[in-house]
C-alpha cells in the first residue's frame, strides 16, 4: 500500500495514471503558496476517457488563497455525489473560464471533494481518472489517491459519503491547514481517491462528461467550501502523512472509505491535478455544502470500522496506542495470528462487494431466523413448586415458627427474597440465628439496628458457623457491638471460613482486629465499602491470616493506598482471589510488584474502575498469572487491544471476563475469543461500543460453554448476528441486551435456543432475574 | 386413561394417587425413577411411595404437576399455595426435585 508522503500536484493534461504515479508524485506540502499550475504531469494516469476532462479543462488553479474547508464546505450543499461532483468539475472548470487562482484553487478542492466522494462510493469502480483529469488542471502537482475513483463514481451513484467522510475526519482533529485550497485538498482528495481507484478506473470520460453536463453555480460557494473543504483535507492529509507514516493510508482510510473499498488499502496515489480542481470548483455552493455535509455523517459513521485494531479512540490518548500497535503486530502468538486472519477475512469479505457496500454490510452475520416463528416457548419457564412455595413462605415469613431442618441453601433462598421485598425483619433473623447454624447469609442488614442485633446475637451458638454474610450491616456493627458480640473472645468463630461484611462503615482497623483474632481460620474475607479501613488493617490481615487468607475484596476501600498496603499484600501467600475495584490508587507500579510477586496463585482480579491502569499492568498480569480464570477490567479506559493481546496469548484458562465500558476494538476481541475462549462461561462486553460482527461469529464459533452473555448497549450488533450467537451458543442461558434498539422481534421470535433466557428487552420485567453476584 | 399411561404415587399414609405419566414426570426424580434403564422396582409396576411424604401434601404435589403442564402450554394462571403447607411442601419439592 503507498503510502502518501509527499504529492506533488500533477499538472495537468493527461489523465493521471492512479496507481501507478503516485508514488512518483510528489506532493507538495500545504503551504498557502503551493500551488502552481504546471502542465499536464506525467504521471498521470493514462486514463481512457477523460473526455474532455483533462485536455478541455484549462487548469486554472493556481495558487489559491487557503481557506478554511469548513467554511467552504459549509456553503456547498451537495445534493448528491453526482451532482455534487458534477458541480465541482463544473466548477473547476467555471473556475478556469474564470482563470483566477482561487478559482483554480477552489475548483481544486471541489474536485478533491469529489474524489473523496468517489471514493466513498461503492462504485469504487468508477475510474479515478476523472478526477485526476480534472486535477491535472489544478495547479501544481498533485498526487491524487483514491481520488481518481471517485468522479466517476459521483456520477455514478450514491455517495459522496466518501469524500466528505474523509474531510471531516480529519476535521475534527486537525485544523486544516490553508494551502492551496484547491490543489492539496485535490491531492489529499486524491489520495483517498485512491482506494477507490483499484476498483479500476471508471470511465472518466462519460464521468467527465456527465459532470461537465451539470454545472452549478459555484461561484459563491467556492470559496467557502474550498476553504474548509481543502483545509480540512490538506491538513489532515499531510498532518497524517507526516505524523505516521505507516499509518498515514489507516487514517486516510478512515476518513474515506465509506463501505469496503476503503478496507482496501490505499494502493495508488493518483495524482490530483489542478485541473481537476479546476472543474470541481463550479460547483455549486449549496452542493458542496451538502455534500460535506454528507461526507462527514459518513465519515462519522465509517471511521471508527477503519481504525487501527488498536483502536483510534476519538476520547484517549492516541500515542500509546501508536506504540503498542506495532508491538501486537510483531508478535508471533496466537493473538496475532488470529487478529490476522480476521483481517483477512474482512477483506475478503469486502473485495467483492465493493461496489454493492455502502454501509458496513460486509461483515453482517448469516443468519435466518426459523421460520415457524409462531411458536414462541413461554417466555417465562414455569416455575418450580419450590420457588413457587417460597414465594408464599416469604409472603408469610411472620408466621413462621421454626427453619429447624431446613437446608442451607433453602435458607438463603428466603432471605435473599426477604431482603428483596424489604421484609426481612429482627424475627425471621432471630429464626435463621437459631440453632448452630452453619450458614447465616443476609444480603441486607441495613433495616437492623444496634439493639436488634445485640438481641439477635444474644443467644447465638456460633461453634458451627462456616459462613456469615450480613450485608449492608454499617448501622448495626459498630466496632464496640462486634468486640461485645461475634468477636467477644479470641476463637470465638473457631470454623468461620467466610466473612462478609459488605458496607460495614463503622468497622475500623480496630474492629478488624479483633474480628480477625477471633476467626482465625478465615479464608475469605469481603471488606466492600468498609469506608474507614486503612493499610493498617491490611497488616493485621496479613500477620494473622497471612499464611491462609485467600480471596480478599477491598472494592470501594477508598481509604485504603495500596501502595501503602504492598508489603502486607505480599505476605498473603494463598491469595488466589484480589479484588481492588473502585480504588483509584491502583497504578501500573503496584500492579507490577504486586502481581511479580503473587501472579502465580492469582485466579481472579477485580479491577474495575482502577482507571489509572494501562497496558503495562495487563501484560505483567498475563505473563505471571497464568491460571487466572476470572478478571474483570471494567471502565479501564487506557487499555488498548495490546492488553487484549497479552492476555491471549498467556492466559488460556478464562472462565469470566468482564470488558464492560472499555475501548477495545471488534477485531480484537474477536481475536482474542478465538485464541483464549474456550472456557469462557461468562462474558460480559457491556457498553463496548465497538462491537460488532467479528465479535458475533467468534462468539458463536468458539465459546461452547458460556452461559451468560452481556451484550448490552452493543448497537453494532445486528439481529442476524444476536441470532447466530444464540442459535449456535447451545449452553447459552442468559443474554442480556439492555439499550439495544436495534433489536427486533426477528431476532426474539427468531431464535431457535429454547434455554435461553433474554433479559433487557424494552417492556420485559426484570427483578426477577436479577441476581446478585454472591458472596 | 389407560393403564400405561399412568402412575401411582402413594403416600405415608398409602393413599394413592393415580397419575398421567407426563405428570408425574415433571418431577425430575420420579422422571429419573421411571425412565432410567436401571433397576427401579418403581419401574416394573409403575409405581412410587413416599414415605416421608402426607397425603395433603402429596395431593398438592399432584396438583402442581397439572398445573405445570398447564402452563406450559399457555395457560398461565396462578397457583395458590395455603401458608399452613408451604414449609413441608417445600421440603417435599425440594425432594422432588420439581
Amino acid at each position: 500500500m503507498a503510502v502518501l508522503r509527499s504529492r506533488e500536484i500533477v499538472p495537468t493534461g493527461t489523465p493521471p495514471k492512479p496507481q501507478k504515479t503516485r508514488n512518483d508524485n510528489k506532493l507538495e506540502p500545504p503551504t498557502p503558496a503551493q500551488t502552481k499550475e504546471s502542465s499536464p504531469s506525467s504521471h498521470q494516469d493514462p486514463i481512457p476517457i477523460s473526455t474532455g476532462s483533462a485536455p478541455g479543462r484549462v487548469p486554472v488553479l493556481g495558487v489559491a488563497p487557503r481557506r478554511s474547508r469548513r467554511l467552504a464546505s459549509k456553503l456547498v450543499e451537495p445534493p448528491a455525489e453526482g451532482p455534487s461532483r458534477d458541480s465541482v468539475q463544473d466548477g473547476g472548470r467555471q473556475r478556469r473560464k474564470g482563470g483566477s487562482r482561487e478559482d483554480a484553487a477552489y475548483s481544486a478542492e471541489e474536485k478533491a471533494k469529489e474524489e473523496i466522494e468517489e471514493v466513498k462510493t461503492d462504485s469504487g469502480s468508477e475510474e479515478p481518472r476523472f478526477w485526476s483529469s480534472d486535477l491535472e488542471e489544478a495547479k501544481g502537482k498533485r498526487k491524487l489517491g483514491v481520488v481518481d475513483g471517485y468522479l466517476p463514481s459521483l456520477e455514478c451513484s450514491e455517495d459522496g459519503e466518501g469524500g466528505i467522510g474523509v474531510l471531516s475526519l480529519r476535521s475534527g482533529k486537525r485544523v486544516s491547514k490553508r494551502g492551496n485550497d484547491g490543489i492539496e485538498g485535490g491531492r489529499q482528495v486524491g489520495e483517498f481517491g485512491k482506494i477507490g481507484e483499484d476498483k479500476g478506473k471508471a470511465i472518466l470520460d462519460s464521468e467527465e462528461a456527465s459532470g461537465e453536463f451539470r454545472i452549478p453555480k459555484i461561484s459563491k460557494g467556492k470559496r467557502k467550501i474550498s476553504d474548509s473543504g481543502e483545509e480540512e483535507v490538506i491538513a489532515d492529509e499531510n498532518g497524517d502523512n507526516r505524523k505516521r507514516k505507516g499509518k498515514g493510508l489507516l487514517v486516510e482510510d478512515d476518513g474515506l472509505v465509506s463501505n469496503s473499498n476503503l478496507d482496501v488499502e490505499i494502493r495508488l496515489e493518483t495524482e490530483v491535478e489542478n485541473n481537476s480542481g479546476d472543474n470541481v470548483v463550479s460547483n455549486e455552493g449549496q452542493v458542496r455544502n451538502e455534500f460535506m455535509e454528507r461526507f462527514r455523517d459518513i465519515a462519522r459513521r465509517n471511521a471508527y470500522r477503519f481504525a487501527h485494531f488498536d483502536g483510534e479512540e476519538e476520547d484517549n490518548e492516541p500515542h500509546s496506542e501508536v506504540d503498542d500497535e506495532p508491538d501486537i503486530e510483531d508478535w508471533p502468538g496466537p493473538f496475532s495470528t488470529a487478529l490476522k486472519i480476521i483481517r483477512d477475512r474482512e477483506k475478503k469479505n469486502q473485495q467483492p462487494g465493493n461496489s454493492s457496500s455502502r454501509e458496513k454490510k460486509p461483515a453482517d452475520v448469516v443468519w435466518f431466523p426459523k421460520s415457524n416463528q409462531d411458536c414462541k416457548w413461554s417466555k417465562n419457564v414455569v416455575p418450580s413448586l419450590q420457588e413457587l412455595s417460597l414465594r408464599c413462605l416469604a409472603n408469610n415469613a411472620d408466621k413462621l415458627v421454626s427453619l429447624d431442618y431446613f437446608p442451607d441453601c433453602l435458607k438463603h433462598r428466603l432471605s435473599q427474597l426477604l431482603c428483596d421485598s424489604r421484609r426481612m425483619n429482627a424475627h425471621v433473623f432471630k429464626l435463621l440465628l437459631q440453632g448452630s447454624p452453619t450458614e447465616v447469609c443476609v444480603k441486607d442488614c441495613s433495616w437492623l439496628t444496634e439493639e436488634e442485633f445485640t438481641k439477635c446475637f444474644q443467644n447465638f451458638d456460633p461453634s458451627n458457623l462456616m459462613v456469615l454474610q450480613l450485608g449492608f450491616c454499617g448501622r448495626c456493627l459498630p466496632d464496640f457491638l462486634l468486640c461485645s458480640t461475634l468477636a467477644c473472645a479470641e476463637n470465638s468463630l473457631p470454623v468461620l471460613t467466610t466473612l462478609s461484611v459488605r458496607g460495614a462503615c463503622r468497622l475500623s482497623d480496630i474492629g478488624l482486629k479483633s474480628l480477625v483474632s477471633s476467626a482465625p481460620a478465615l479464608r475469605s474475607l469481603n471488606l466492600t465499602e468498609c469506608s474507614l479501613l486503612t493499610s493498617s488493617s491490611i497488616d493485621t490481615l496479613a500477620n494473622s491470616l497471612g499464611l491462609i487468607l485467600r480471596e480478599l475484596y477491598l472494592d470501594q476501600c477508598l481509604s485504603i493506598d495500596v501502595m501503602l498496603t504492598l508489603p502486607a499484600l505480599k505476605k498473603l501467600e494463598q491469595l488466589e482471589v484480589l479484588s481492588l475495584a473502585g480504588i483509584a490508587t491502583v497504578c501500573d507500579k503496584f500492579i507490577r510488584e504486586f502481581i511479580s510477586i503473587r501472579g502465580h496463585n492469582m485466579k481472579e482480579l477485580i479491577l474495575a474502575d482502577c482507571v489509572n491502569l494501562t497496558d503495562s499492568s495487563l501484560k505483567i498480569i498475563a505473563e505471571k498469572c497464568p491460571g487466572l480464570r476470572a478478571v474483570d477490567l471494567s471502565n479501564l479506559r487506557k487499555l488498548t487491544d495490546s492488553s487484549l493481546g497479552y492476555l491471549a496469548n498467556c492466559c488460556r484458562a478464562i472462565q469470566r471476563l468482564i470488558l464492560s465500558r472499555d475501548l477495545f476494538s471488534d477485531k480484537s476481541i474477536a481475536a482474542f475469543l478465538e485464541t483464549s475462549g474456550e472456557c469462557l462461561e461468562e462474558l460480559s462486553l457491556n457498553s463496548v461500543r465497538k462491537v460488532g460482527c467479528h465479535t458475533a461469529l467468534s462468539i458463536a464459533r468458539r465459546l461452547r460453554v458460556l452461559r451468560s452473555l452481556n451484550l448490552s448497549f452493543c448497537r453494532g450488533l445486528t439481529d442476524n448476528a444476536l441470532g447466530f450467537i444464540v442459535d449456535s451458543c447451545l449452553s447459552l442461558r442468559v443474554l442480556k441486551i439492555f439499550g439495544c434498539t436495534q433489536v427486533t422481534s426477528v431476532f426474539v421470535n427468531g431464535h431457535s435456543n429454547p434455554d435461553v433466557k433474554i433479559i433487557g428487552l424494552p417492556m420485559c420485567p426484570v427483578l426477577e432475574d436479577f441476581k446478585e453476584p454472591s458472596v | 386413561m389407560r393403564k400405561e399411561d399412568t402412575v401411582k404415587l402413594i403416600s405415608a399414609e398409602g393413599f394413592e394417587f393415580v397419575v398421567h405419566k407426563d405428570a408425574a414426570m415433571v418431577s425430575q426424580t420420579i422422571r429419573n425413577m421411571l425412565t432410567s434403564p436401571g433397576s427401579f422396582a418403581e419401574t416394573q409396576h409403575g409405581e412410587v411411595t413416599f414415605p416421608e411424604i402426607s397425603t395433603t401434601i402429596l395431593e398438592k404435589i399432584c396438583k402442581y404437576f397439572y398445573w405445570n403442564l398447564e402452563f406450559a402450554s399457555g395457560k398461565e394462571t396462578e397457583f395458590h399455595i395455603e401458608p399452613e403447607l408451604t414449609l413441608e411442601l417445600m421440603m417435599a419439592a425440594n425432594y422432588l426435585h420439581t
